[in-house]
């Protein structure tokens, strides 16, 4: 196959970033050129809560450019992402509009588990040496501008991933009004970033084992110029690391912007990154700190070179997505042995009905995690635990989802107990925009129909919840979906509520399910 | 050994003014016109240089240092004096000047010359009847339409007088009355030669014939024509008196760049505003009337020192033009042609023969012709996506400019940066631009307060196996003129860390942030500083530690402090630092103490010194750069420049080898002595180097072994053996 040349764009908080790259199945990702232009449209967010008008003329200009730059390349394929500024402006949608109208680059909002996924696909485009190191405990700290993800991996996995509230950018803005010395302010900002730490300990790290830290982040990527001896990316102890930090924060601001070879408003960003490392190294108690250093764009590029599948990762990160649901549902005691018989169900009538709803490989993932979590409500409410479930589900980070399927998810959970109302599906309008173009509310709510109907019916057929039809096959015949089972016992429960979920399935696909028991003659 | 410590190397006794330098150098090239070694015509061509060397210098820096007069500034330089003090002690060395020039001319030059057939007639009442029909005639038919006379009265002001032109400023006396004098001027027209040939007299032409001249030729200078005739220009007056004057007027152009809105339309403003300037030196014949330079004086108001008495024909540049005069080719040094790059001299494609190694290219030794094929051939190179040049000078009717408006009449993406700021090139530029503009090119005119210096090319392309990217850096402009005359060094290469670097440097001139780090080019006005001082300061360490330590740097210009004082330090710590500086250098040399280690080669020769190359020891571990910056605050601090190493060992050793023949010249080379003087090398007993002229020998010696090389590898022909015995 042709190498492909591909345009990834970063539209962040502190930086709009282009990176050019060739992809072809026989060399891999190359990045070829990356361009970057300042601007901090963080600062409008996170100060104003909008991005100002002459922030958005500068990025329609930058913008412009970089679809010439693209056009002298080639480039025949493009993603433009934006993330937290956009993501948290009130304006975002006119702003994107106006990129649109103006530049013709469709650039499209992602959630912060999506950015982070994109993250660790370019982490994992580096592939020999992320497999292998996390194989041991392993945290892979993302500092960004405006917020800091750390993802827990262990034998292969991942365990669990939080958002925390501290981006460089933000801790910038927050200590800007603050007139004190430089100790003191590295004190304030080690303060901070304790507190958020602790917390995160508690809940998530608890006696956990870690003996590798990843760090990946903008910031991080200057910082390590100087860590690893001029190469940008690489290993260090935790010692080496530290000795650095030591000598950075004895370093004053224009020290800094001398000795880094940065410009003074990068200089600032400097301190915050790497206190909130050493913090990061303390509490884990990590002994290798690895910078493979790497960008979002990176990622973007990772990203599509997988879906175009001209690469493809030894690291499976569906399994990722899935474990980080297992792993939220064992938070909320789910019944294990249920929700295995449930996945197994809800798959084999997807994967049997395909003819019928006409879905793709992505929306049966998403299926396969409603299955994980639809009665992590029964956690807080028995009686309420459809809208408990929908709560949880919308307030928790599901790694490499974005806000629309998390919302499909919490909705599919949401109708599994309750009458399906195709007027009241609640979707928040925003996500419909961020996911572009052609995606409509209607659209959505038959997509969450067709999930909650293959739903319902695997969950009737495991009612009990004693796994009595972990022996059933499936099959579309001329009666319908005949679903069959030898189970020697009594299955009432399971076929009355069956019966029930029929009506709901047919009326979505137009085929009925049947159960059939068949008993052993003796 | 001095410690460190003990000297400070910063004091400003430890400097040369940089004007005063400048003054020796030109003295260098003024010794070029005094050498009786050189064929005589090449010697008129260094006079005329001096000549033009000193316009320049008069119109840049003396006027940028008058208006510091003006503005009362009074900082003292890096020497330890103010603007008045140079103004003062420029002038006398100037008058001094001047008067060797003049002397040189009229000593020896002007006989020589007519010894040789070329007969110069100096002054209009030195011709005999017959000529003097003939230029009567001359100025009848060609010179008198084109004149315009003005006279100066109460009704009529004193008249603009342009920038470096010639004029004849006269007495005049009505006829009818008496007493009164007036004052009127003729501008002498530039659109007709200066020089005018004049039929050869019979008795003349025998005896030039008798002195075996091979060539005989009697010319006037057009101002001669004009100041006989000049009756005919006043009718009604008597000419009291009639001289021939010239002035040079302040020309520095201070751009305020933050405020320029388009900097395109404020330099063609300044432009139009250049040439009526303050008036800043007069140039006017020795036994010019003393009434006549009064009412010059006062109305140019200039003071005593601005005015130069000349003993010879005004403006000296017109010696170029007598260089040029047919005939006289024996009296001229032979041409050299551009020898072909061995590595080039094949059938496949530029590209191809990059791919198989980095190409070192010499100029003038070697010719320029692959730069142009370069850009042309990417131009025309179906693979190629973009092209990326940034153009200080070009020459008219550039190749290069052609070739890329080609390219981006082809699709290719075309940008080019044009430096609108290059001093005198700023008409020519603006036009280049407006030219690749309509072309399709993308045009980036300058960077706000940066003047783009670097010389460098990048040719992104599209092969099998991805994108390649080939980039050519040089020392010295894309032009293709000066590149027959300019001694530089050029690099084609397709490493893909210097083409990563290329393309952030291009990332960044159009105003993207600077790249994460750099693989191998090193770039001003960021971080070239601090990389020069670091890579001196290491040598120091590794002298003091007995290292081998040892720096051998070339350049245009040497005149930086930090980088002089950590010289100072380097010599003090035993490491010997070689520098050859064709132009000024700030650095004294040899003095005890101070700089006994530091020596000053300075080459003046047939080409214009102008590649800068910076050699460091590092303890064995030896690092050569090329680039585009001297080690002057202008081009570290104010000036986009690229450094950029040569790496591959054999390139390596050929730019060694450039800097020991350099350094070994005992020709053309002068050597700084403690004073602040030059004198030549001491030749006794020693074999004579002319380091230009070895490397045209090499160049071509180059050329010889590559063609037997190919002509052994390519032979078919079998050689029958005739006898054996």
């Amino acid at each position: 196959m042709a190498i492909q040349t591909f345009a990834a764009i970063d539209v962040g908080s502190f930086e709009l970033e282009l990176g050019i790259y060739e992809v072809s199945p026989k060399y891999g990702i190359c990045r070829i050129d990356h361009i970057h232009h300042v601007i901090a449209l963080g600062k409008d967010t996170y100060s104003f809560g909008k991005i100002s008008y002459k922030l958005v003329e500068e990025m329609c200009r930058v913008l412009e450019d970089f679809s010439e730059i693209m056009k002298g390349y080639h480039v025949i394929n493009y993603r433009a992402y934006a993330t937290s500024a956009l993501r948290e402006a009130k304006n975002s949608q006119i702003v994107l509009e106006q990129i649109r109208v103006r530049t013709g680059i469709e650039v499209f909002i992602i959630s912060n588990s999506e950015q982070r996924l994109i993250s660790y696909k370019a982490v994992a485009s580096k592939d020999i040496e992320f497999n292998r190191i996390i194989q041991k405990g392993t945290a892979i700290v993302d500092v960004g501008y405006g917020s800091m993800q750390i993802s827990l991996f262990d034998k292969d996995a991942l365990i669990s991933t939080q958002n925390l509230m501290l981006g460089i950018l933000r801790i910038r803005s927050m200590l800007s009004h603050i007139q004190t010395d430089r100790e003191s302010l590295n004190g304030i900002i080690s303060e901070l970033v304790d507190n958020e730490m602790l917390a995160f300990r508690k809940m998530y790290l608890k006696e956990r084992n870690i003996t590798n830290l990843i760090g990946i982040g903008d910031c991080l990527l200057y910082l390590s110029r100087h860590i690893n001896g001029g190469n940008v990316a690489g290993k260090i102890s935790a010692e080496a690391y530290n000795t650095f930090y030591d000598r950075l924060l004895s370093l004053t601001q224009d020290q800094i912007q001398e000795i880094f070879e940065v410009n003074a408003d990068y200089a600032s960003l400097l301190r915050p990154c790497a206190i909130i490392y050493k913090q990061i190294l303390e509490l884990t108690g990590a002994e290798m700190f690895w910078i493979p250093g790497i960008r979002l764009c990176d990622g973007i590029a990772a990203e599509y070179a997988e879906d175009m599948k001209l690469i493809k990762f030894s690291h499976d990160f569906s399994e990722d997505i899935l474990a980080a649901s297992r792993n939220m549902a064992k938070r909320y005691k789910c019944h294990t042995a249920h929700i295995q018989i449930m996945e197994k169900h809800v798959l084999s009538i997807f994967d049997c009905t395909k003819k019928y709803h006409g879905l793709g490989k992505r929306e049966r993932l998403l299926l396969q995690i409603s299955a994980i979590l639809h009665s992590c409500g029964n956690f807080i409410s028995m009686k309420n635990t459809g809208d408990c479930a929908y709560n949880i589900i919308m307030g928790t980070e599901i790694i490499g989802l974005s806000h629309l399927e998390r919302a499909v998810i919490a909705n599919v959970v949401f109708y599994n107990i309750r009458e399906f109302d195709y007027n009241a599906v609640q979707l928040d309008g925003e996500f419909l925009r961020n996911a572009g173009e052609g995606v409509s509310q209607t659209e959505m709510s038959i997509l969450i129909a067709k999930l909650t109907a293959i739903l319902r019916l695997a969950n009737s057929m495991d009612r009990s919840q004693r796994q009595k039809l972990a022996d059933c096959k499936m099959a579309v015949k001329e009666e319908g979906l005949v679903v069959s089972t030898g189970y020697e016992g009594d299955i009432t429960v399971e076929a009355l509520d069956f019966e029930r979920k029929a009506d709901f399935f047919e009326e979505i696909f137009g085929v009925r399910p049947v159960l059939k028991h068949k008993r052993r003659v003796l | 050994m001095m410690n460190g410590m003990d000297v400070n190397y910063l004091d400003s006794k430890n400097y040369v003014n940089r004007e005063l330098s400048w003054l020796e150098f030109n003295y260098r090239v003024l010794s070029e016109a005094r050498d009786k070694n050189l064929p005589l015509f090449e010697r008129l061509k260094f006079l005329s240089i001096t000549a033009s060397n000193l316009d320049e210098f008069f119109m840049v820096r003396v006027a940028s240092l008058k208006d510091m007069v003006h503005a009362k500034y009074t900082k003292t330089d890096i020497s330890g004096l103010k603007p008045a003090d140079q103004l003062g002690k420029i002038g006398e060395k100037t008058h001094e000047l001047v008067n060797l020039q003049y002397s040189t001319y009229n000593r020896s030059l002007l006989p020589a010359l007519k010894q040789n057939g070329l007969r110069i007639i100096s002054r209009h009442e030195d011709l005999n009847e017959e000529e003097g029909v003939f230029v009567d005639q001359y100025f009848k038919v060609n010179v008198y339409p084109v004149l315009t006379p003005m006279a100066v009265d109460s009704s009529r002001p004193f008249p603009l007088i342009r920038n470096k032109s010639l004029n004849i400023a006269a007495l005049l006396q009505k006829k009818e009355a008496d007493e009164c004098l007036e004052f009127a001027m003729v501008q002498v027209p530039s659109v007709l030669p200066r020089i005018v040939e004049v039929p050869d007299r019979a008795d003349i032409k025998d005896k030039m014939a008798a002195d075996s001249c091979e060539t005989v030729k009697t010319v006037i200078l057009l101002e001669e024509i004009i100041e006989r005739n000049i009756h005919s220009l006043f009718l009604n007056y008597h000419i009291i008196a009639a001289h021939p004057f010239r002035i040079m007027r302040n020309a520095d152009l201070t751009l305020d760049e933050e405020e320029a809105v388009d900097l395109l339309e404020e330099i063609q403003k300044q432009l139009k505003k250049r040439q009526w300037g303050e008036a800043i030196r007069l140039e006017v014949e020795e036994d010019v009337d003393k009434r006549l330079l009064k009412i010059l004086k006062r109305e140019l108001a200039l003071s005593t020192s601005d005015i130069y008495e000349i003993n010879g024909p005004l403006d000296f540049t017109i010696l170029m033009k007598m260089y040029g005069l047919e005939g006289f080719e024996h009296l001229k040094a032979g041409r050299y042609i551009p020898q072909q790059i061995p590595a080039l001299m094949n059938d496949d494609d530029i590209f191809t023969n990059i791919r198989k190694g980095d190409i070192l290219l010499h100029h003038p030794y070697q010719t320029f012709d692959p730069v142009v094929d370069f850009v042309r051939c990417a131009a025309k190179d179906s693979g190629v996506l973009a092209i990326k040049q940034t153009l200080y000078r070009v020459s008219g009717n550039s190749p290069i400019i052609a070739a890329l408006a080609e390219a981006a009449d082809n699709g290719k993406q075309v940008s080019v940066l044009v430096e609108l700021k290059a001093r005198f090139d700023e008409e020519n530029n603006i036009n280049w631009a407006k030219k690749l503009e309509k072309a399709g090119c993308h045009v980036i005119y300058g960077l706000v307060g940066l003047k783009t210096h670097s010389k460098i090319t990048l040719v992104v392309r599209r092969e099998e196996d991805g994108i390649r990217r080939y980039v050519h850096l040089g020392t010295g402009n894309y032009n293709d003129s000066t590149a027959k005359l300019y001694t530089d060094l050029g690099l084609l290469t397709c490493s893909q860390l210097i083409g990563e670097d290329a393309t952030a440097v291009f990332n960044m001139l159009s105003g993207y942030s600077e790249p994460l780090s750099w693989n191998r080019l090193i770039a001003a006005p960021i971080w070239l500083r601090g990389r020069f001082l670091r890579m001196i300061r290491r040598e120091t360490r590794h002298g003091r530690e007995g290292k081998k330590a040892h720096i051998i740097a070339k350049m245009n210009s040497l005149c930086d402090k930090e980088i002089i004082a950590a010289l100072y330090e380097a010599s003090c710590a035993g490491v010997k630092v070689e520098l050859i500086i064709r132009g000024i250098c700030c650095l004294k040399a040899g003095e005890k103490g101070l700089s006994e280690n530091i020596s000053v080669h300075s080459i003046v020769g047939n080409f214009l010194e102008h590649s800068r190359i910076f050699y460091f020891e590092n303890d064995g571990s030896r690092e050569l750069y090329l680039g585009s910056a001297d080690w002057m605050p202008r081009n570290l601090d104010k000036r986009v420049e690229i450094m950029f190493p040569v790496e591959n060992d054999d390139l390596k050793a050929e730019v060694l080898h450039i800097l020991e023949v350099q350094l070994e010249d005992n020709v053309k080379a002068h050597i700084l002595q403690p004073d602040g003087t030059y004198d030549k090398v001491d030749k006794r007993g020693k074999l004579l180097v002319n380091s230009q002229e070895q490397f045209c020998q090499e160049a071509v010696q180059k050329v010889m072994d590559e063609m037997v090389k190919t002509d052994s590898s390519d032979s078919r022909i079998f050689q029958p053996v005739e006898s054996h015995s």
